[in-house]
């Protein structure tokens, strides 16, 4: 018989007496900070992997297939172990750690990072070509005819219109994002997951304090979710799209019922 | 009946020049050696069943199509191509835009930038390709927006206005970029029918002092500002005239059977 021990869960999902631990300080921020640069990097990857993919050149299409290919294809898991271990056995580069300050980012933060980034890319690079895609090609005809360059068009007319077509899902990447920082802890990299796990293995209380890390996850994904939807609907109303569901909506969204999609 | 001024037309000099241009969309040849000369402040009207080429046609000439043969040439320049060793390549992307910010065009579907205000669809060409400065372009796209009777709009997106307005927002756009040639790409077809007189007013207005082409079945239009008319089908120019002969004297059977078509 498994008694539930309230006292540890409230202890480690109370952020006061929780953040007492270090471990889970750093893996908070760590978290919070991989996903955001992670995400941040991923897009521009997946920008030019589009831009490429749509390109009249065949050797940027090519390279814009084979690495959406590739990583779209494997775990991520596999490419974050391949790049940090990989690379760094063979000396090819070792990810020494990079000292900014006070602040001390460790080589395995920094692999985990870019193996987030490279993976989101190609999932970006498909979102990002579908709203181009999504555009009327009279879009691109009506600025060529004005005497605009592809690039410039591209820049000034097309991109700030699929702009609003690839935000909703860049919203649902980002929610991905931050739960899948967790492979990190594959690699020690001092996220939240990883905090829970080594406190697991000094205590052994797996219930209570993987029950505690899942309240973690949830609390910023809910919070993402708010700030997602004050972001759709601030695109609404300023350019005149049909207003996306409301937050609660959209939490609750498998529940059935009026505005269940 | 009015029949357009002849005065107009002076100056000899050719603004376009097509010689032998042929088409092809896969196995489908569909312009089959077009040879057309437009002089300076010509209006010329091309109608024809749809499928015959004139949409086509009108897009080669500011290179949204590429051509398989002949020469297009617009106030003397080559469009889209450079002679190399004797034979065609395309041009650099750079002097094809720098050859289509002569050539506005006006779109049936009008194409116009949603994410911009009519305004800044006006300035946008003028500030980024032409890179004049913005208040000149501001001033210039009031002035243009008066001509079309649509300066209280400027402040309005395209899904505020009405089919008829955001033409002359088109229309507007492609003036700010100071052609010397207007290409009309069916501009009323799109329209519902009491919107057309509206875009028909401006582009009479045009008419007077403009070089264009327009692809349109507006036959009140043609006779009313056309100093010539061109019958397209299959990919051939059957027939071409004034608008009267045209009209009350055609020659060929297929304009015949075609007019008694359009015209009801």
């Amino acid at each position: 018989m498994y008694f539930f021990d309230w006292a540890v869960f409230w202890q480690y999902l109370w952020p006061p007496t929780a953040f007492l631990d270090p471990l889970i300080r750093t893996g908070v921020v760590v978290t919070i900070v991989v996903s955001v640069v992670a995400q941040t990097l991923g897009v521009v990857l997946g920008l030019f992997a589009a831009l490429g993919n749509l390109s009249k050149f065949r050797v940027l299409r090519v390279l814009a297939g084979a690495y959406v290919w590739y990583f779209r294809g494997t775990p991520l898991l596999v490419q974050m172990m391949l790049l940090y271990y990989g690379l760094g056995v063979t000396h090819i580069f070792d990810f020494p750690n990079l000292e900014l300050g006070v602040f001390v980012i460790s080589g395995a933060i920094q692999a985990g990072t870019l193996a987030l980034a490279i993976n989101e890319g190609a999932y970006m690079a498909e979102i990002v070509r579908a709203g181009i895609q999504s555009i009327d090609p009279g879009q691109m005809e009506a600025a060529k005819s004005l005497g605009m360059t592809t690039g410039l068009a591209m820049r000034r007319i097309v991109l700030p219109q699929a702009a609003k077509v690839i935000i909703p899902p860049l919203g649902n990447e980002f929610n991905n994002m931050m739960k899948t920082t967790s492979l990190m802890e594959i690699i020690s990299a001092g996220e939240l997951y990883f905090a829970f796990n080594q406190i697991n293995a000094r205590i052994f209380k797996p219930f209570e304090l993987f029950l505690a890390v899942s309240v973690y996850y949830l609390a910023m994904t809910t919070v993402w979710s708010f700030i997602q939807a004050r972001i759709e609907s601030g695109l609404g109303e300023r350019k005149g799209i049909e207003r996306g569901p409301g937050t609660l909506q959209r939490l609750f969204a498998g529940w059935g019922g009026k505005g269940a999609r | 009946m009015t029949t357009p001024a002849q005065d107009k037309l002076q100056d000899n000099s050719l603004v376009v020049k097509a010689v032998g241009v042929d088409k092809y969309f896969g196995r489908i040849h569909c312009l089959r050696g077009i040879d057309l000369d437009v002089r300076k402040n010509e209006v010329v009207v091309i109608i024809g069943p749809s499928g015959s080429g004139k949409s086509t046609f009108l897009r080669c000439i500011n290179h949204l199509e590429k051509i398989n043969g002949g020469h297009i040439y617009v106030n003397g320049h080559m469009i889209g191509y450079l002679e190399r060793n004797g034979k065609l390549v395309e041009d650099s992307e750079a002097n094809i835009s720098r050859q289509r910010a002569e050539i506005g065009m006006v779109f049936q579907h009008f194409n116009l930038f949603p994410h911009l205000t009519a305004l800044e669809n006006l300035i946008e060409a003028p500030m980024r390709v032409r890179k004049i400065p913005e208040a000149q372009v501001r001033e210039e796209a009031q002035r243009l927006l008066v001509r079309v009777g649509l300066a209280d709009k400027a402040e309005k997106y395209p899904n505020q206005l009405s089919g008829g307005q955001q033409q002359r927002i088109a229309i507007a756009r492609a003036l700010a970029m100071k052609p010397s040639l207007m290409l009309f790409d069916e501009p009323t077809s799109a329209l519902d029918p009491e919107m057309i007189g509206e875009v028909l007013d401006v582009m009479k207005e045009l008419a007077h002092e403009m070089t264009m082409i327009v692809v349109s079945h507006e036959m009140g239009f043609a006779r009313a500002a056309a100093n010539r008319l061109i019958f397209f089908d299959d990919g051939l120019i059957v027939e071409e005239g004034n608008a009267s002969t045209f009209f009350d004297n055609p020659r060929e059977e297929r304009t015949r059977k075609f007019l008694s078509q359009i015209l009801h």
